[in-house]
């Protein structure tokens, strides 16, 4: 009855090689794999036509999805690659490894020993002076000529590694107890030759002659215990790379897949790929780039002493003849290829995962129905299960799942919110599809939100998401799109969309959000955002067209007003005095000059002497007429009052307006209709007063009247009045 | 030995450790080299050899990119080295050659006014006058004798040299041949020939390599310090010998001004604060490690000459400005930038802020 043990890389394509070469040698009569049994009823899927890895056993306590555990499988997997060997000769295959029953619950409880974090081969590849654990694993196991032998030697290498770290924890030894378990029940039930497929770690205590069944069964005793359902769900390259249930996050699964497929690949192949995925993003990389590429590569695995080049030579030799040393194409490369963005893909009638559950529970709860026509939701917010109702349709909402739309967006002044909810049988499809990234739909909406602001470049999209992710309270999720925001405020020199984004960021630090919202860490980014947008803005106001001139100017006064809302001292002062560079830069657009020196006279920044004094000096004869014009209608836009009641501005307007010759003052009519239509009737008729009665009270009123004779410019007055004036008292 | 020479060629000055390592090297060397490529990049890492012997380390930094370097002389590619000023190119490219041809002295030095004479070969024009063109009257370039005897030939600053005279680098480098039509000759590279050139990523106004060149060279960048530590230990060594010869104390508050200046340069440089918090821009300038060293030594002078002898803020800012302020208007905003959200809110650095705040 012999039993072999194969100690295994997780995930690596060596390990799979070896592992599917030694089954074939001994042809076992059954094979037991490290993996929970409550997964054997998932393993009918496995070689199901439309079973395409990678994907994961998902496993989740019933009660509470959230305690969950991954067992992730790619097509290199030794485990993936001994399962399907079973299934096509229908050999017995029985997961091993601690039930899932005692797992999950184990992991509730507080004091629960710590999951292993070793990463043994990993450690040996690192003594060996190798990055990289796989290709540590080539150069020592590949050319070995008898599989069954390599493992032997894991077997090993891990027992005298084990005598060097004899704590191994007490969670690893109740489970290579249940591995002993299984293999000693495996033999009662008379199977001839068992194959054992378990992490190196684990092989040699599975060959343990001094524990006894007794020992075993001691530490086995009144294990904690819950409810536990399992599914498969597909996974994608990318999450491959995180540590969860076999604990070994791989940083290359596009490598290693490729490696799995073509072992004796010198390099052409992997760099042919690698200049493919460059021409698509438009990099010239010719044939000759490839056969450098692989020469070199091969070069410095000979320098190295490795039969092949592995991943760090050819991602060297591609940096050298690829990128001209630059290291900023790679993150192509690593996206594209050695990471890959596959996903894989389960069967239909696979088991719900925990986020469809989820979601149903919370339709339970909030007592929403799912219906084929549209129908109408008015919440109060102020009502606790109308609130939640609220939160769930804006996260699934940022989800993707656009079940309901907001008839009207919700302000922070008020407590009503209209939904519009309207059905479709893909939404559901949406949601499934969402699975990998949560178990609930609140820690998915959260995971999707960070993951949206690892994507996103656009500033003006992140500050979306972050409106969104506050309206859905995901307090992570915001926190990580304010990082990024702090991220592409810094490396944008797009003027315009820093002062947009300000607004939104100083109403979020002053209202705030009630609940969790991290108030220092908004403040920071505020403050770095308010700063930068001072560095940059009296460029950003040079040279600038009317048009765009516009949109600044209306993105200008947002933000002052943001920062009277803000009630700051020091940045009050700040803007002031950046407003002033603006006001005085040379190049500065005339109409954003008007409007920085109003918003500086509306704060009181500048005495009226000083604003008559701009005023002056934008309305001199030296200007070119639209310019002036131009500034006149970035100060006097909604400003009547300014004119009404400084006459020093008044008759510096009016001077100018006098001077102008006739065509040029055809030519710029309609720009001055437009800056004062918007003038009320009220302020209209004030003004036209103050021209009927001739600006008293200045020195300049004696020189305009010099030339009049008063009492016959009397009496024409009444007249005028009443003319212009109807209801104006005398 | 006593020698007035001001400076020794690298295979002079370490002669020794090139005959030990030529002893103990048990490794295949490609046709016409002095040595192993492994040991040449022991070499240049240093490292202790089986006799006890110890080499001392020419280059700090990482192996892997000397690997590269090495590796890429033994293909038939040549090898640009490229990066900041001050990250030790041409020495690199020197120690390359001495280890692998035992002489680094085949050198063509680039400028704007470097003409194909001086890269193929030139003539002898009284011979060329009397005898016409003969064999004899050819004046040898380091380049045709490199190619000539199988050794490296090093070109520093490629980028300097206008592109029509980079360009009849291409026939050397793809055809290992140099034709001399005038005598209807030509001269064929024996192996080991290949090609070191160092170039300068971050200079306008240069030539780049056109892309028939480029791809002829595998290039490595050699990048700035590591760690906050290397470039510390670095500014530190030179700052010192130099505030000696000022006589000025080398004390604790002048090592903390040190730690000062280099944080402000790694952070610029970076893109981003040390703590990892904030995200920042980073200056047209290089910033590199030479540059750290002499804003330090301007600092120096300053409190020497006109202050009281203890370098202070003040002394610092102006030359720590210059330096980063190269571009008078995109600059200035980065310096601003960073002045207001990492300088000001930073401990104890208020002075640092406010003397730059005065100037800026």
């Amino acid at each position: 009855m012999p039993t072999h043990i194969f100690g295994i890389r997780h995930h690596g394509p060596g390990s799979a090689r070896h592992t599917l070469q030694a089954l074939q040698e001994l042809q076992p009569d059954i094979i037991l794999i490290e993996g929970p049994p409550e997964g054997e009823i998932l393993l009918e899927w496995a070689a199901h036509a439309d079973m395409r890895p990678p994907v994961a056993m998902l496993a989740y306590e019933e009660e509470s999805p959230q305690n969950a555990v991954f067992y992730p499988f790619s097509v290199y997997s030794p485990e993936w690659q001994a399962i399907l060997y079973g299934q096509q000769r229908g050999i017995p295959i029985r997961f091993m490894d601690m039930p899932l029953v005692h797992q999950l619950a184990l992991d509730k409880t507080t004091d629960a020993p710590a999951p292993p974090t070793v990463n043994p081969i990993g450690f040996l590849a690192e003594i060996a002076g190798f990055s990289d654990a796989e290709a540590w694993w080539e150069v020592h196991f590949e050319d070995a000529i008898h599989p069954v032998a390599v493992f032997d030697t894991i077997k090993n290498t891990m027992a005298a590694l084990r005598e060097h770290y004899p704590e191994i924890n007490a969670y690893d030894l109740i489970r290579e107890a249940f591995m002993r378990r299984s293999i000693r029940q495996a033999a009662k039930e008379m199977y001839d030759t068992i194959a054992v497929v378990c992490g190196a770690w684990h092989a040699p205590s599975l060959e343990d002659t001094q524990t006894t069944e007794e020992n075993d069964h001691e530490l086995l005793k009144k294990l904690p215990k819950t409810k536990v359902a399992i599914t498969w769900i597909p996974w994608t390259n990318d999450r491959m790379m995180q540590e969860s249930g076999y604990g070994a996050g791989i940083v290359s699964p596009g490598w290693y897949a490729h490696h799995w497929q073509h072992p004796d690949d010198d390099g052409t192949l992997w760099l042919t790929k690698t200049a493919h995925v460059f021409r698509a993003a438009q990099t010239d990389t010719s044939s000759a780039h490839i056969i450098e590429g692989v020469r070199l590569a091969n070069a410095l695995a000979q320098l190295r002493d490795v039969p092949r080049p592995g991943l760090s030579e050819l991602t060297e030799a591609t940096r050298s003849v690829m990128c001209m040393g630059d290291d900023a194409p790679l993150t192509l490369l690593k996206e594209h290829l050695i990471v890959g963005n596959e996903m894989g893909q389960v069967p239909d009638g696979t088991p719900r995962s925990p986020l469809q559950k989820d979601f149903e529970d919370q339709l339970r709860a909030l007592r929403l129905k799912i219906a084929e026509n549209a129908q109408l939701l008015q919440l109060d917010l102020r009502n606790e299960n109308d609130l939640k109702k609220s939160l769930f349709l804006h996260r699934l909402s940022l989800l993707g799942v656009d079940w309901g739309k907001t008839s009207a967006t919700r302000g922070r002044g008020t407590f009503k919110e209209e939904w519009q909810l309207y059905w479709q049988p893909q939404l559901m499809i949406l949601l499934v599809e969402k699975a990998n990234w949560g178990n609930t739909i609140e820690a998915a909406s959260n995971n999707y939100v960070r993951h949206l602001a690892e994507q996103s470049q656009d500033l003006g999209q992140v500050i979306l998401l972050l409106h969104k992710a506050l309206l859905a309270e995901l307090p992570q999720g915001s926190a990580i799109l304010l990082k990024k925001m702090d991220i592409l405020s810094a490396g944008t020199s797009d003027i315009r969309a820093l002062l947009g984004a300000f607004p939104a960021l100083a109403e979020l630090h002053k209202y705030g959000n009630v609940r969790k919202t991290d108030q220092t860490l908004i403040g920071t980014i505020l403050h770095s955002i308010f700063y930068r947008t001072l560095a940059s803005l009296p460029t950003g106001c040079c040279g600038i067209n009317e048009e765009e001139a516009a949109v600044m100017a209306d993105q200008i006064q947002k933000v002052h007003a943001a920062i009277r809302l803000l009630d700051a001292e020091q940045m009050a002062t700040d803007w002031a005095a950046t407003l002033r560079i603006v006001l005085n830069a040379q190049q500065t657009a005339p109409f954003l000059q008007g409007i920085c020196c109003k918003l500086l006279y509306d704060g009181q920044s500048i005495t009226p002497d000083e604003t008559a004094q701009f005023f002056s000096r934008a309305l001199s004869p030296g200007n070119a007429p639209l310019d002036a014009a131009q500034w006149l209608e970035g100060f006097l836009s909604n400003a009547a009052m300014v004119l009404l009641l400084d006459n020093n501005i008044w008759r510096i307007v009016d001077q100018w307006m006098m001077d102008l010759e006739e065509d040029v003052f055809v030519q710029l009519l309609p720009l001055m209709r437009r800056t004062f239509s918007e003038y009320t009737t009220a302020e209209k008729r004030k003004i036209a007063a103050k021209v009927n009665n001739n600006v008293p009270g200045t020195n300049n009123n004696s020189e305009i009247s010099a030339g009049l004779h008063h009492e016959r410019a009397q009496r024409v007055l009444p007249v005028l009045e009443l003319l212009l004036l109807p209801s104006q008292p005398v | 030995m006593t020698n007035d020479t001001l400076k020794l060629s690298a295979e002079e000055q370490f002669a020794h450790e090139l005959e030990e390592l030529k002893k103990q090297d048990k490794g295949e060397r490609p046709t016409n080299w002095q040595l192993s490529p492994k040991a040449v990049v022991q070499y240049l890492m240093g490292g202790t050899l089986p006799n006890g012997f110890r080499v001392t380390p020419k280059y700090i930094g990482n192996q892997r990119l000397m690997e590269i370097a090495v590796a890429t002389l033994t293909t038939d590619r040549a090898l640009l080295l490229y990066g900041l000023p001050g990250t030790a190119k041409s020495w690199v490219s020197e120690h390359l050659s001495a280890a692998i041809s035992g002489d680094s002295g085949y050198i063509v030095q680039g400028t704007a006014g470097t003409g194909e004479e001086a890269v193929r070969y030139g003539w002898n024009y009284a011979l060329l006058l009397s005898k016409g063109p003969v064999p004899e009257a050819i004046v040898e370039t380091p380049v045709m004798r490199a190619m000539k005897e199988g050794r490296i030939a090093r070109i520093e600053e490629l980028t300097r040299i206008s592109s029509d005279v980079q360009d009849t680098l291409i026939t050397i480098l793809s055809e290992k041949i140099m034709p001399i039509p005038e005598i209807n000759q030509q001269v064929k590279a024996v192996r080991g020939f290949n090609i070191i050139a160092t170039a300068n990523n971050r200079d306008k106004g240069v030539n780049d390599l056109s892309s028939a060149l480029k791809r002829r060279f595998n290039t490595v960048i050699l990048p700035v310090p590591d760690s906050m530590e290397e470039e510390v230990e670095i500014v530190r060594q030179r700052v010192q010998s130099y505030s000696a010869s000022v006589k000025l104390p080398f004390d604790h508050e002048l090592l903390k001004e040190i730690d000062r200046v280099v944080t402000v340069f790694r952070e610029l440089r970076n893109g981003v604060s040390s703590d990892g918090k904030t995200k920042l821009k980073s200056p047209s300038g290089t910033l590199s490690t030479a540059e750290a060293i002499s804003v330090m030594n301007n600092g120096i002078s300053l409190a020497y000459h006109f202050g009281d002898g203890t370098v202070k803020a003040e002394d610092l800012a102006g030359s720590l400005i210059g330096a980063i302020v190269k571009d008078p208007v995109q600059d200035k905003i980065v310096l601003q930038e960073y002045m207001e959200t990492v300088l000001k809110p930073q401990d104890g650095w208020k002075d640092l802020y406010r003397a730059c705040r005065d100037i800026i």
